[in-house]
């Protein structure tokens, strides 16, 4: 992108509450469901658009959830039932019960509905195949590496491959499980080199933080076919505005990735998912230029929240974006 | 014939998921309903000792949020799960209370022969944090004591074996078992029942000399971590050894004879002063039906295994 520092959401935002109750009701024709659905979808991308993103998306607001929305439609699962998040939070859980397999572009409705709506770049979330693998119970393959080499080749692959044959042009691959794992990388590796095999799109990957600091990942990253990476950073950084690395404590494993000889793109989480307060502009601003001499070239910057903002309430989540667009806007002005 | 066991939390089912969530009129009774079934399931397996399904726990480490230094604080990742638990903040520099907080969270209907799971000290320090206590050898020893009134107030309550819950040690490269020992002994030192010290989410294979030193009456292993052949290479003479047989981490359902004959072999080779067979970790990690399904085989496994 020629605009420096991008703006981009990672996925998704919290559903409206009227499409919720209306898409549940079982006295609401079908046909009203899908207009409720296309309504919410549209309200979301002209407010992300109004706000000034450069790169949009639905805030995934047809997808039950970013586990369960691909495994309904994948051969060889077959749901368990609910285990626990945390508390009283529950997710689904599916077995892999046979062979996996492709069936439908389950993406496809609301990617040519944005595609229709939308004059913005367009970055499509695919749930990967390493986070699908690891997130469900396999009794039917031998080992977790042939799992997940069978979702990537089989299932996300022809996911992927058909999306770019409708028009999309960014696939951001989507993995919050690949670095809960520090061990097994070289599978991770290898899921996102076989899920893009052939197809020529620009891919993102998407990997939330755990434990580690990203220190498992950094030594893959030059060896993994994507052109950027968008990452938390804002959640483990201080709040106080400044360029020197006291004050950008979150952001010091940049400097890793280069070492590693990664050249591609960061999009750099300068925002919280997980706290209601909204970051100043000016925190924004310094978050990215730190970022920018960390990596050493600023057109490498790309400019996103954490994760997706769907645990936010809807006004706490345009509040962050809005203040994202206007940080970057600040960082701008000071590269000039 | 051995003993055999299952510990921490179960899994809720699909109803009482959903009653937690609405908060729902019946909740209560589907809990008292559901416990009496677990219950139940584990005498009808013949299981050695029965565990209350702890439904109404959060986290394994919750009920400690009632004591009076702690506060609770952010959620964090149980390791590598897509599980998280509460961070418990323990802010106070006393932090033994009334010895019931443990006691108060279980339900009273078991019977005689039961058993009870809590995290040890060393997996409390490494998960949990402290406001006074910036060394860790001092936050340790005083978890300890206080795990330790917990713990007596079990015992006096016909509580016979008493699992001591390690994720940490199993899973840190890093264990300064000098310090783990230390602990230990103020939990089971003159303790008049006895203790079972668990490890899982990560491989002991290269920790279990220095385990089998620990002041504990027993070790607990995943053998889906822990592979049977790295067991194989030690004697338990001086210790019961636990089995983690029952894995429930996949809803793949074990075949008895297979686990019998893994546990008959194991048993042959390190020779443990007393053989049990048990889950993993906590059966939440599959859903009720899997679960319930996995404690039947649990006890056919348990008698099919010789004594020793």
């Amino acid at each position: 992108m020629s605009k420096m520092f991008p703006t981009q959401e990672i996925g998704s935002l919290k559903k409206p509450a009227d499409m919720l109750k209306k898409v549940k009701d079982p006295n609401v024709s079908d046909e009203e469901k899908i207009k409720v659905r296309n309504d919410a979808a549209l309200l979301n991308i002209k407010t992300l658009e109004d706000i000034g993103l450069d790169i949009v998306y639905d805030g995934e607001v047809r997808r039950v959830e970013m586990y369960e929305e691909p495994v309904r439609y994948v051969d060889g699962f077959e749901f368990a039932g609910r285990v626990r998040s945390w508390d009283n939070k529950y997710y689904k859980k599916a077995r892999v019960v046979g062979p996996v397999a492709f069936k439908q572009n389950f993406h496809a409705e609301e990617f040519n509905f944005i595609k229709e709506n939308s004059k913005r770049e367009i970055k499509v979330p695919v749930t990967g195949a390493y986070t699908l693998a690891d997130w469900s119970y396999d009794e039917h393959y031998k080992s977790k590496d042939e799992l997940v080499l069978a979702l990537a080749r089989n299932v996300v692959r022809p996911l992927v491959k058909d999306l770019v044959g409708l028009g999309a042009k960014i696939i951001q691959i989507d993995e919050p499980a690949a670095t809960t794992h520090p061990a097994e990388m070289d599978i991770f590796r290898e899921s996102i080199n076989e899920s893009v095999k052939g197809i020529d799109a620009k891919f993102v990957v998407h990997a939330c933080f755990s434990g580690n600091d990203y220190k498992a990942l950094a030594p893959q990253m030059p060896e993994i076919k994507a052109e950027q990476y968008t990452l938390e950073f804002a959640n483990r950084d201080t709040w106080n505005t400044g360029l020197d690395d006291n004050a950008r404590k979150g952001f010091h494993v940049l400097k890793l990735f280069k070492e590693h000889g990664f050249e591609g793109e960061i999009g750099i989480g300068v925002s919280d998912v997980h706290v209601n307060e909204i970051e100043s502009p000016e925190l924004i601003r310094d978050r990215i230029l730190y970022a920018a001499k960390a990596l050493g070239d600023p057109t490498k910057v790309y400019v996103n929240p954490d994760c997706g903002l769907r645990t936010r309430t809807r006004e706490v989540s345009f509040d962050k974006i809005r203040t994202m667009v206007k940080g970057a806007e600040l960082a701008r002005e000071e590269i000039k | 014939m051995i003993s055999s066991y299952t510990f921490g939390i179960y899994p809720r089912s699909e109803e009482l998921i959903e009653a937690t969530r609405k908060n729902t009129e019946n909740l209560d009774s589907l809990f008292r309903t559901e416990t009496e079934e677990y219950i139940s399931v584990q005498k009808n397996a013949n299981l050695g000792f029965i565990s209350d399904p702890l439904l109404k726990w959060d986290d394994i480490f919750r009920p400690f949020s009632n004591l009076k230094s702690v506060n609770l604080s952010s959620l964090n990742r149980i390791y590598e799960m897509n599980t998280f638990y509460r961070i418990l903040s323990f802010d106070g520099l006393e932090l033994t209370d009334s010895g019931n907080v443990v006691q108060s969270h279980l339900d009273s209907s078991l019977p005689k022969n039961k058993t009870v799971a809590i995290p040890e000290p060393f997996t409390f320090t490494e998960l949990h944090t402290s406001k006074q206590f910036k060394e860790k050898e001092d936050f340790i020893i005083n978890l300890a004591k206080m795990l330790r009134i917990e713990i007596d107030s079990l015992v006096e309550s016909g509580f016979e074996v008493i699992q001591l819950l390690a994720p940490s040690i199993a899973y840190n490269k890093e264990v300064d078992f000098g310090i783990v020992s230390d602990a230990l002994k103020i939990i089971t030192n003159g303790l008049k029942a006895k203790t079972i010290l668990h490890t899982y989410f990560g491989d002991v294979s290269k920790k279990i000399e220095s385990l089998l030193d620990l002041p504990v009456s027993g070790l607990g292993l995943d053998i889906t971590t822990t592979p049977a052949s790295s067991i194989q290479k030690h004697s338990f003479s001086d210790k019961s050894l636990t089995v983690g047989i029952i894995n429930s981490f996949n809803t793949a359902i074990e075949k008895p004879q297979e686990c019998i004959n893994l546990v008959d072999e194991i048993n042959a080779q390190t020779k443990p002063k007393e053989s049990y067979v048990s889950n993993n970790f906590d059966l939440e990690y599959i859903p009720k039906e899997f679960a319930m399904n996995k404690i039947s085989i649990l006890g056919e496994i348990a008698r099919g295994v010789k004594d020793v």
